[in-house]
């Protein structure tokens, strides 16, 4: 069914590139109410919760999944999906790992693992524009390969003992900043400022709302998404390098259920799942949202099961806010 | 007005659900802390428990003895939580987020050292006392380790058991260890004390150490694996608590109850089956509940200042004085579970 209206829609006039714009959308808005209720919520019952050197040791759990946000929000923008991105982590953690164990250039190793990355993204790409195989398929094929290459390539065994001029990456901080924020940071200014100032905003947009159009009105949509894919593969190298930096251990386990909570946030802030409409300033929203609500849960109630509880509840209410807040005209 | 309709509905249903969810957990730890934090005139401690895996059997029965010392203590406010898939990142997590809350003391079974090392550290150098139980970490990551029994003594006990079960003054066969993970530092120990152990009886050959990443389908698997390449195994021990009801199972099924013999470390209930059916002649532990309640007994006594390094030994409660060695202190005894006593045990 959404097929059918989805060819019909036309890109609204007013908002041309709904990447850009300034004003916070309705759901923007929305998300900035429960964000502050959430605070004088925790602020009540928990005082120590919002003081800032907790916040800031606390940011250390969240900056793989706000690094992760970033290209899956331009993905999602092109009415595409990546479910690979926490197998892709664990599999470029563990590339690392078996670099390391081979007494191999640090530097180096990091080098190939943003090339597994890298090329792990390429390869969804490629099937995904190339055999054109919905990327819903492709990346969940690809979420259960890449793990399992993973749990091969290293045979289950973690990799720890990183010198510290390494882990520093992960847990060092520059004047009072988490490394990884500053690192997300720099990355999320870079990627708005070229998705507002360039015409790849407008792009990637045009090809979420009809990836038709877009093909004929010149647009290299192939080219683009398959940039994307290998955009979104590099990254979750560099999320496994800096959680590898955080917490000592290349194992091929981690990041699972990431791309749950990774997705959770982009659709809670604001991009719509069906494509052509998110921006990244909503996904920087929802990225907070999630890991307040976390954090805090998890700390009032020491309940670790309540997590999932957290991302699921989440993920109903950014699939309701999206249908409730958006006319159906331009669903 | 439509346009305003949708934002407003939305909002409320928002409100609502944190509201409900806020109400619900009212209830639940005005039940559950008020044993805890009782009106005592001192100033309380915040005890933190942190098991290797939340939800277990064996986990579980510790965090009861645990509570029952904090309600003894009465200026203990303890809280146990762990991670449910025993992630140990995730534990590091827990003991980052504990320290910024104002923990006084930090009780952890490290499922890896290696992660949860630098996290304690940093914990310890913020002010947290660190205790570790269970299983130990690095010595500089904490104070003292409320160590179950010493790994000799487990190991004696495990190969002593087995020895028992194939009988004889001088017991024969081909003997196989299905362990956790191959960095598990706990399991590392044993086998160590094990191999020991097994010279003093020349006919029993261990043949096999296998790991099963503590994981019960796979420690079936490898057992099912271990009999078909050794058709005259004589005994498999299950080295953790996951890997011995899956060895137990597999030999079950190939129809060998008896025949080739399991034992290992496991909480009662878990084995109450394979006991009665007569796949396991024994099982190995210690009280787990002895162990969460001295755990949580020396950790206000750090806290306090009653216990500093240097100590050789430490009155906990009812399980009297116990003794001190270096910075271990040595909870003692192993308890055997057979056909005779298991039923006196629910854990």
């Amino acid at each position: 069914m959404q097929q059918v209206t989805k060819s019909d829609r036309a890109i609204p006039a007013k908002r041309a590139s709904p990447l850009r714009g300034v004003l916070p959308s309705r759901q923007e808005i929305v998300l900035l109410v429960l964000l502050i209720g959430l605070m004088i919520l925790a602020g009540s019952l928990s005082p120590t919760f919002l003081a800032p050197n907790a916040q800031m040791g606390l940011s250390t759990h969240v900056w793989e999944l706000a690094l992760l946000a970033i290209p899956m929000t331009l993905i999602i923008v092109t009415a595409g999906i990546d479910l690979s991105v926490g197998s892709t982590m664990a599999l470029c953690a563990v590339v690392f790992g078996l670099c390391f164990q081979a007494h191999m250039p640090l530097a180096l190793a990091g080098a190939l693992t943003l090339a597994t990355g890298a090329a792990a993204g390429a390869l969804n790409g490629f099937f995904i524009t190339r055999v054109r195989v919905h990327p819903l398929i492709v990346t969940l094929a690809t979420l259960a390969a890449y793990r399992g290459v993973a749990e091969g390539l290293s045979l289950g065994r973690p990799v720890s003992g990183f010198p510290e001029s390494f882990t520093w990456l992960g847990q060092g901080t520059v004047l009072g900043i988490p490394i990884p924020g500053l690192i997300f940071g720099v990355a999320v200014i870079a990627v708005g400022l070229i998705a507002a100032r360039t015409p790849l905003g407008l792009w990637l947009s045009a090809i979420g709302y009809n990836e038709t159009a877009s093909l004929y009105s010149g647009i290299a949509v192939a080219r683009i998404k398959m940039w994307l894919y290998t955009l979104s593969g590099t990254t979750a190298g560099l999320a496994a390098l800096l959680f590898v930096a955080r917490r000592n251990t290349a194992k091929a386990d981690i990041g699972t259920g990431m791309e749950l909570a990774v997705i959770t946030a982009v659709v809670l802030g604001g991009t719509s799942i069906f494509g052509g409409r998110g921006r990244l300033f909503g996904t920087v929203l929802g990225v907070l949202l999630i890991h307040e609500t976390r954090e805090f849960v998890s700390w009032q109630w020491n309940r670790d099961e309540l997590n999932l509880i957290v991302i699921g509840l989440l993920l109903i209410l950014s699939v309701l806010a999206d249908s409730l807040l958006t006319p159906k005209s331009r669903r | 007005m439509r346009h305003l309709t949708r934002p407003i509905t939305l909002g409320l249903l928002c409100g609502a659900v944190l509201t409900a969810g806020c109400g619900a957990h009212k209830d639940a730890s005005g039940g559950g802390g008020g044993g805890g934090a009782t009106s005592s005139a001192g100033k309380t401690v915040n005890v933190y428990l942190l098991p290797k895996q939340k939800g277990i059997a064996y986990f579980t029965s510790c965090s009861v003895g645990a509570e029952a010392a904090a309600k003894e203590l009465g200026d203990v406010n303890l809280v146990y939580d762990g991670p449910t898939d025993g992630a140990p990142e995730a534990a590091a997590s827990l003991i980052e987020s504990w320290t910024l809350k104002g923990a006084n003391v930090i009780c952890v079974s490290p499922n890896d050292p290696n992660v949860l090392a630098p996290a304690m550290t940093k914990a310890k150098q913020g002010g947290v006392h660190m205790l570790t139980w269970d299983a130990d970490s690095t010595p500089d990551s904490r104070e003292f380790f409320v160590d179950q029994a010493t790994s000799e003594q487990i190991g004696d006990a495990l190969v002593d058991t087995m020895a028992k079960d194939i009988g004889g003054a001088d017991p024969v066969g081909k003997v196989a260890i299905v362990t956790a993970t191959l960095t598990a530092a706990n399991q590392n120990e044993w086998i160590k004390f094990m191999q020991e152990r097994l010279k003093k009886y020349p006919r029993l050959q261990l043949v096999a150490i296998k790991p099963c990443n503590d994981n019960q389908t796979l420690a079936f698997q490898v057992t099912q694996d271990l009999m078909k390449a050794y058709p005259d195994l004589k005994g498999v021990f299950g080295i953790s608590s996951v890997a011995f009801p899956g060895a137990a199972e597999a030999i079950k099924q190939a129809g060998k109850s008896g025949q080739v013999l399991v034992t290992g470390l496991s909480t009662p209930n878990n084995m109450k089956p394979y006991v009665k059916d007569g796949t396991v002649k024994s099982v190995v532990l210690w009280n787990t509940e002895d162990l969460g309640y001295l755990t949580i007994y020396a950790a206000e006594a750090v806290a306090n200042g009653k216990l500093k390094p240097g100590a050789t030994t430490f009155h906990a409660g009812k399980l009297g004085d116990k003794k001190i060695e270096g910075d271990k202190i040595l909870l003692g005894d192993i308890l055997v579970f057979n056909k005779d006593n298991i039923d006196k045990f629910n854990f």
